[in-house]
């Protein structure tokens, strides 16, 4: 019989209640509206609450139009990095990081003192004040949506496929978006996913532009509500977890990747 | 006119000349492979014919045109990659189809050239399968369906049979060379195995240190290297040193041994070193077979290679190997036995040095 590893199980436990316990409490907590009984009265009274509803729906299509703009910046970026350019991929690295060494709030003042006169005043309207939300939400979710499509550009062979296409009569656009895109599938699912969870929480940026979004909502709804937050929390955490799990799904479904492997 | 010609092409990286002073013309239909050890510049120049390596030098012409800058997806040559490149996300069928599909052919034309190369390969039928879902041997099948399904001028194979097992490689070998015949496609064949380049070319052009040392059919190259570069790479050669005794008799030594070579000794001085050599294939035991030349020498090693058996024999300072036929009556010498070996003048090449 197998011999149980004591303490390999001893520190799972210990790794386990230490990230299950304060989750635990929340959601206990959450269920106590009511006097006595565990109720979802705090679920029910988040979401029939309109600001909540405009502040996800507001910030779910944040989020879509950061995964799109997003990919469409950073894909060609990283494709061109790894085929023309290997030599300037640690400053490219070096440059997706920084967002882990400026702080948002450092970024969004950098972006009101810009972009709020001319000859770009892009505070002045709504649109334009989204637009730089998107952007500023691009920055901060760089580090991970580079590192997903540099990971996926790495597991394919870059090169070959891009020349195998060329002599077969197709263009960039083509190699791009026919070959490249389609085998950097769960890369790009990941990084989505990533970006959404990242923007569908984040604060600061929407609120010194001051836009309606989720985060904002949290932070307000912490300051008078007792239950509501900790029913909130859950949801959003529900809502990480469903997309981390839809990373693995997606990407146990896709096909090997290898350019050598088969049985000869 | 030959159908692809290259003049004086010339690539360097940086201070490194990778390709210098290449000229060869290839004919319509014509397989010419290019053989020569890793570094030698032979995939640098099959880059250049594809459009993926721009030239510092020269020109590439297909079919009279000029095609040395005309970027690669513009010119029409097909080209088969020693890792397969097969488009993950598609099929084999969407695979082959994919030039045809640029070049915006109806889908049914698509279909029924994608049917035809699986035929064409011995795949019917798989044409729903994914990349992953075949053999090594199977992918590099596809990829050739592939080069070749949108009819290009020229093929061009870089070491496609490398990354494949011994047999499969063999029996790959000869379906390539039948579908090369049948097609009637001019190709170009990079390898390092000089057994690939002389069982499937026309021609070869044997390449070292970035420039061509010889073109020449495979009997040419095997049979009659013009240098020790072509003659060393090219199957196992002895090499010995001699010392000329006669010029005009073209009569050399070879450590005290008089032999005879019956090529020109192209003006040189008697008492002059030089280098000769000798096929071990060409050298058999005295008395089964008596020829112009007879050594005394001292068997040193007998190596056991299945089809043939490898003797290696000493005279003086030169060490040199000769082979014999296998057969189960074979009488073999003893290590240590003095014995006698015999080979004709024609077998005794005296070399010029590489460029």
């Amino acid at each position: 019989m197998k011999k149980i590893n004591f303490w390999a199980w001893l520190w799972i436990v210990l790794g386990a209640v230490y990230f299950f316990l304060p989750l635990y409490g929340t959601l206990d907590f959450s269920l106590r509206e009511q006097r006595g009984v565990l109720s979802f009265l705090a679920y029910q009274n988040v979401l029939n609450d309109p600001r909540f509803r405009d502040s996800f729906t507001f910030s779910t299509l944040m989020a879509v139009a950061t995964i799109i703009v997003g990919l469409l910046l950073i894909v060609p970026t990283a494709y061109w990095v790894h085929l023309r350019l290997p030599q300037a991929r640690p400053i490219v690295e070096f440059i997706t990081l920084l967002p882990f060494v400026v702080p948002a709030i450092v970024l969004v003042f950098g972006f009101i003192r810009i972009y709020s006169g001319p000859p770009l005043a892009l505070t002045n309207s709504t649109t334009t004040t989204n637009a730089l939300l998107m952007f500023g939400y691009m920055v901060v979710a760089l580090p991970y949506t580079y590192r997903s499509v540099d990971a996926g550009l790495r597991a394919i062979d870059v090169r070959t496929l891009t020349e195998a296409a060329q002599s077969l009569g197709a263009g960039w656009f083509t190699i791009l978006f026919r070959i490249i895109f389609p085998n950097l599938r769960v890369a790009l699912l990941s990084g989505a996913f990533l970006t959404f969870a990242i923007v569908v929480g984040e604060f600061t940026l929407a609120n010194l532009l001051n836009r309606p979004a989720f985060g904002p909502y949290m932070v307000l709804l912490g300051q008078d509500r007792a239950y509501e937050p900790a029913a909130l929390s859950i949801m959003s955490f529900a809502l990480t977890w469903a997309a981390i799990g839809l990373i693995q799904l997606l990407s146990r479904g896709a096909p090997e990747q290898s350019q050598l492997g088969g049985v000869h | 006119m030959a159908f692809l010609e290259l003049t004086n092409v010339r690539k360097s990286f940086g201070q490194v000349n990778a390709v210098e002073s290449f000229d060869l013309k290839v004919e319509r239909g014509e397989l010419v492979s290019f053989l020569g050890p890793s570094g030698c510049g032979k995939t640098t120049t099959l880059r250049m014919i594809a459009g993926f390596e721009m030239p510092t030098d020269g020109s590439i012409t297909i079919n009279g045109a000029d095609i040395t800058y005309v970027p690669p997806n513009k010119r029409n040559v097909g080209m088969v990659f020693q890792s397969y490149a097969l488009f993950p996300n598609m099929t084999v069928a969407d695979n082959i189809g994919f030039g045809l599909k640029i070049a915006k052919k109806p889908s049914s034309e698509i279909k029924k050239r994608a049917e035809e190369m699986l035929a064409l390969i011995h795949m019917p039928g798989l044409g729903n399968r994914y990349p992953y879902q075949l053999s090594g041997g199977q992918q590099q099948r596809v990829a050739l369906a592939r080069a070749l399904a949108f009819s290009p001028q020229v093929l061009l194979l870089d070491e496609p049979l490398s990354a494949l097992d011994a047999k499969i490689r063999v029996s790959l070998r000869g379906e390539i060379h039948s579908i090369q015949q049948k097609l009637g496609i001019t190709t170009i064949y990079v390898t390092h195995d000089q057994e690939e380049a002389l069982s499937m070319s026309d021609r070869v052009v044997v390449m070292n240190n970035g420039h061509i040392e010889q073109i020449g059919t495979p009997f040419e190259i095997y049979n009659f290297p013009k240098t020790e570069f072509v003659a060393q790479f090219v199957g196992t050669l002895n090499t010995l040193t001699a010392e000329v005794r006669d010029a005009a008799d073209k009569r050399l030594v070879v450590d005290g041994q008089e032999i005879k070579s019956a090529h020109a000794l192209d003006g040189a001085q008697v008492g002059e070193k030089v280098t000769v050599s000798i096929r071990p294939e060409r050298i058999s035991f005295y008395g089964e077979i008596q020829k112009v030349n007879t050594m005394n020498c001292t068997v040193e090693n007998i190596s056991f290679l299945g089809s043939i058996v490898r003797i290696q024999v000493r005279t003086g300072a030169n060490v040199f190997y000769m082979d014999t036929f296998n057969n189960p009556f074979l009488e073999l010498p003893k290590i240590g036995d003095k014995i006698q070996i015999t080979f004709s003048a024609e077998a005794v090449l005296v070399l010029r040095q590489s460029a």
